[in-house]
């Protein structure tokens, strides 16, 4: 019997009059790799927020580690405090992860944040620096890094202070296809040893490699919830949810040899 | 969104774009704020100066030039602007291409009428015209663009020898309220994204048009384009501020770096200061 990380009853969100999520319930337990499936605009940036407290339900009730999530206990920073050290979240626009002057304070903000001592949090710069391979920028500007560079360095400004929780939204978006692949190895591998990972995407082809369980939202709603596999094998419901298309093209040749098969929809959102 | 009405001014037609010339603008608040990065690293006598002590100090030099009633004494003020800089290996082709010939240019059209129209004693008549220039017109338009340029350099200084995260911190802990450098701090890291952002929707429009716009077309996209970037600033910014809290932030910044105070450095606060105290009292 493992500890449950997340449980939602019947959670509704909305911004001002755009609804985001209506009636969700889940849990999710310490431990499990969690994909969350939906075409843009399905809630999934609005649920990872809200399992990070940085948004609260409207209706219904949230909880990480049995503990509320809502706006009055978060006014309190010893649970603020105990909260921000147990989850991490990597935001999908790099940019607005990453504020600091250099690489070096980027990853210092966190810990520094968090009350570290200042040895302590230098020793740790280094060892995540080293460990995501990213030693070399140390001094650099992170907003004059390339895409793949940026998504690195937000990675490891979260990982550095080592939550229990890391929740990641679309960590593949806009990026080119080394670099996509080299951060779905480091995903695939890396977290891992017990750390629960939350991670929302439409990138199908990534799923099986970073997810044991998918779960499925569509405006708002979850509509499927279940092993990756058994998810990304029902077509039809990867059709209406419009994470696949179906698209008739050609692959060179006389017309005739035009066909029609399925294509995850891998665009930005 | 931007409101329309406000696109009547008639600028644009016929010359550059005004869209071209914020997105120019923008473009050269990057290079200039890159050459900040790599100058407030370099060693150099500013450089090794505490943040909250050249802040004091560069600030009551500033206090003198804008006191002082003498060409004299700001000549000297300006002299010591430009000994800092070339002790901090900021040379004068930077000064003058970053401030000098900007200010020059923006004070002097401020001041041109002046020579002309301050009564005082002729020293030269324009041929055609007949226009006088007084010795005392000349002697305000000296003043006005020696102040200028002068207050422009040190603060200039003070930006070029520091790390921005370190200004903001000495700004901070000099008394200047959390919310007035969180402002700050962010104007500064979100004009690279904005700069990208401009950029984007300035080579979307290109390859989109290939007829030349008339006036009313330019105004009106060049709104929307504000209203886009002043849209998208908000959100960045609520969403930044985010990503702080998500990583424990709650109103105070805490940075790896501890400032030291050495003994030059108090003694370059005390000269700093004796200048503005001088100029202040001697005057009468
Ligand atoms: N800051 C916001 N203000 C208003 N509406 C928003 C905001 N963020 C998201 N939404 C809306 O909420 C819904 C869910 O969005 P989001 O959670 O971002 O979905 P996803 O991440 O799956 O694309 C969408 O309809 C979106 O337009
Ligand atoms: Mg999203």
């Amino acid at each position: 019997m493992t500890a449950t990380a997340f449980q939602f009853d019947d959670v509704t969100f909305a911004y001002r009059t755009q609804r985001a999520l209506e009636g969700v319930s889940l849990t999710i337990r310490s431990g499990e790799r969690v994909a969350l499936l939906g075409a843009n605009g399905s809630g999934k940036s609005t649920l990872l927020r809200m399992m990070d407290a940085l948004c609260f339900p409207a209706s219904g009730t949230a909880t990480a580690f049995a503990a509320p999530l809502t706006e009055a206990a978060f006014q309190d920073d010893a649970t603020n405090y105990a909260f921000r050290r147990r989850v991490g979240l990597v935001f999908q626009n790099p940019d607005v992860q990453l504020f600091n002057p250099t690489v070096s304070d980027e990853l210092a903000f966190g810990p520094l944040q968090l009350g570290w001592e200042k040895p302590k949090v230098r020793d740790a710069v280094d060892t995540v620096s080293a460990r995501f391979g990213i030693a070399h920028l140390k001094d650099r500007p992170p907003h004059r890094l390339s895409g793949g560079e940026k998504k690195r360095v937000a990675l490891a400004s979260v990982l550095i202070t080592e939550p229990d929780v890391l929740l990641l939204d679309e960590p593949t978006a806009a990026l080119d296809p080394a670099s996509r692949a080299n951060l779905v190895g480091f995903l695939a591998r890396e977290p891992g040893a017990g750390r629960t990972v939350v991670t929302a995407t439409h990138d199908l082809d990534i799923v099986e490699d970073i997810a044991d369980r998918a779960i499925v939202l569509a405006e708002g709603r979850v509509v499927a919830d279940g092993p990756v596999l058994a998810v990304l094998h029902d077509v039809d419901l990867l059709r209406r949810t419009h994470l696949v298309f179906e698209h008739r093209h050609s692959h060179g040749g006389p017309p005739a040899g035009s066909h029609g098969h399925m294509h995850s929809s891998r665009q930005e959102g | 969104m931007a409101d329309q009405r406000y696109g009547i001014c008639g600028c644009g037609r016929g010359r550059r774009g005004a869209l071209d010339s914020l997105v120019l603008g923008l473009v050269n608040a990057e290079a200039y704020a890159l050459d900040a990065e790599a100058t407030a690293t370099r060693p150099g006598f500013l450089q090794s100066v505490d943040p909250r002590i050249k802040v004091l100090a560069l600030v009551a030099l500033i206090v003198a030039t804008t006191a002082t009633r003498s060409l004299v004494v700001l000549a000297a003020l300006f002299v010591a602007a430009v000994a800092l800089a070339l002790i901090s290996r900021i040379g004068p082709g930077r000064l003058a291409r970053q401030v000098w010939v900007g200010v020059l240019i923006f004070s002097g059209i401020i001041v041109l009428p002046a020579i002309f129209l301050v009564p005082g004693t002729p020293i030269v008549h324009l041929p055609v015209v007949g226009w006088a220039i007084t010795l005392q017109g000349l002697r305000s338009a000296a003043f006005v663009v020696g102040r200028a340029e002068t207050a422009a350099t040190l603060a200039l200084l003070i930006v070029l020898t520091t790390p921005w995260p370190h200004v903001l911190k000495a700004l901070a802990s000099l008394g200047v309220p959390a919310a007035a450098v969180a402002v700050l701090g962010m104007t500064y890291r979100y004009v690279f994204v904005l700069i990208e952002a401009a950029r984007h929707m300035m080579e979307a429009r290109r390859s989109r048009i290939v007829a030349p716009l008339d006036g009313r077309e330019r105004r009106r996209m060049l709104m929307t384009a504000i209203g886009m970037l002043l849209a998208k600033t908000f959100a960045l910014g609520s969403d930044v501020h985010a990503a702080m809290i998500a990583r424990g932030y709650r109103g105070e910044v805490r940075l790896l770096h501890d400032f030291h105070t050495r003994p030059p450095d108090w003694v370059f606060l005390a000269i700093a200061l004796a200048v503005p105290a001088l100029i202040l009292g001697l005057q009468p």
